[in-house]
């Protein structure tokens, strides 16, 4: 019934609606108090058409584009690009890559917080203790001290063997000093053997055992071995490049360290 | 018909591109393109001129704003009102809620009971202060929907849209607004004669 007072029905249902209602009192009394609303409704129209008549509808436009406009006179309305990019470095998306960043730093810090070495520590009996890592950082750095040590006075000898006459050689080797001093690098060689295997310095561990296998000879020199037979061992150590070969792997240690 | 609506809606569709990009001319040419159509439906929501003016002030100021959302191929005076209802319904939290939370307690009985001292007695003014009364008695939706059927002329179709709900919601709705008018007005249609 209200459809039909508002005339939102079709041409069919309202032909139905109006045969309907020349039979039906009920609905026609129902239509008659809907139509009174609606009268009572147009009331009110009279009073918004003068409240409308009286507003300046003229300038009411310049009045309110005044009131937008002149608050941000220069700045005109950029179209917004398309693409990618542009979506992507909009202003708004600053907080998030600020949060982003920000995240990637402290993640960072966290990282090397938790994979650092723990620091050393004191006991209440004044021990310093420290992490495994600590001690295994210890041994491989006196592991190369030692190593490069051996290489050093190696070299010493070898070069004052290298260095002399044949003549003069055989002398040297039969010394107390020199064959001292020879004990005393078999010796260390012994002692650094196992760190060599442990540390897995295998270059080096190489060159000290040749090292190693050339004074075993030197110690056997005695006074029969002829200066014809001490050339041809410096020959050997020559031909080997044994001095240049202690000379970088000192140099590889050197620069290793812990 | 169809062709000369198409054309309108492109117009109005490139009024719109123009304000996106700041021109003052085309706003202004679309504030009095539907200036009226907005007062018409504040003014009968809220039956205060000044209110009313304020609402279409608010109104524009809130199309300018928000003129990047606006869709090209919809309408734009349904959209349009749509701000605009927001607006009245917000305005009427803020501002009348709570006066006309006291009227609807008020018997409508009250305003007839003082004896007419004047021959010259209008009995419309008072069935249209009764109507009125019964009016702000309705849900803010039945409300609303009366007023954008009765004052602004929309289709259910076009107050469907505005509102955002489906059609057959506003025809139950305007159903029982006017119903629930005639309800509430009805013990005093006789004595109006």
């Amino acid at each position: 019934m209200v459809a039909f007072l508002y005339d939102e029905l079709n041409e069919f249902d309202k032909k139905q609606v109006e045969a309907h209602l020349e039979t039906c009192q009920k609905c026609k009394a129902e239509l008659l108090e809907l139509k009174e609303v609606y009268e009572a409704a147009d009331l009110l129209n009279a009073e918004m058409e003068k409240a409308i008549e009286s507003v300046d509808w003229k300038n009411f436009p310049t009045r309110i584009s005044d009131g937008i406009f002149d608050k941000e006179p220069s700045r005109k309305r950029q179209p917004r690009r398309a693409g990618l990019w542009p979506f992507l470095f909009q202003p708004r998306f600053r907080l998030a890559y600020a949060g982003l960043l920000l995240g990637m730093i402290v993640g960072a810090v966290v990282t090397f917080l938790i994979f650092q070495s723990p620091p050393l520590q004191v006991a209440d009996d004044g021990r310093i203790i420290a992490p495994q890592g600590f001690y295994d950082m210890m041994e491989l750095e006196m592991a190369r001290r030692d190593t490069i040590d051996y290489l050093d006075k190696s070299e010493y000898l070898l070069l004052d063997f290298v260095q002399s006459s044949p003549e003069k050689s055989v002398v040297f080797w039969q010394s107390d000093f020199a064959s001292q001093r020879t004990k005393d690098l078999l010796s260390k060689k012994r002692y650094i053997d196992q760190q060599l295997d442990k540390i897995k310095l295998a270059k080096a561990k190489v060159i000290c055992d040749q090292i190693e296998l050339l004074f075993f000879e030197l110690m056997q020199i005695s006074d029969e071995l002829s200066a014809e037979e001490l050339e041809k061992i410096q020959f050997l150590i020559q031909e080997r490049q044994l001095l240049l070969k202690i000379k970088l792997i000192r140099k590889e240690l050197q620069k290793n360290e812990v | 018909m169809h062709t000369q609506k198409k054309n309108q809606q492109d117009e109005i569709s490139s009024l719109v591109e123009r304000v996106k990009s700041g021109d003052r001319e085309a706003f202004m040419t679309l504030t009095r393109l539907y200036q009226r159509k907005v007062f018409q439906l504040a003014y009968s929501y809220f039956r205060n001129k000044e209110d009313a003016l304020d609402i279409v002030q608010e109104t524009f100021l809130r199309f300018y704003q928000k003129a990047h959302m606006f869709q090209k191929g919809k309408s734009f005076q349904n959209w349009l009102l749509q701000m605009a209802k927001n607006i009245c319904i917000d305005y009427y939290r803020k501002h009348h809620k709570r006066d006309n939370e006291l009227r609807r307690k008020e018997n409508i009985e009250e305003m007839n009971q003082t004896p007419h001292e004047s021959s010259h007695h209008d009995p419309s003014s008072d069935l249209k202060e009764i109507f009125s009364r019964c009016l702000v008695k309705l849900s803010e939706k039945q409300r609303m929907i009366f007023v954008m059927k009765h004052y602004n002329h929309l289709h259910y179709s076009e107050i469907a849209q505005i509102l955002d709900i489906a059609l057959g919601t506003v025809k139950s709705l305007h159903f029982k607004a006017v119903r629930n008018l005639r309800t509430l007005m009805s013990p005093y249609m006789g004595r109006m004669g």
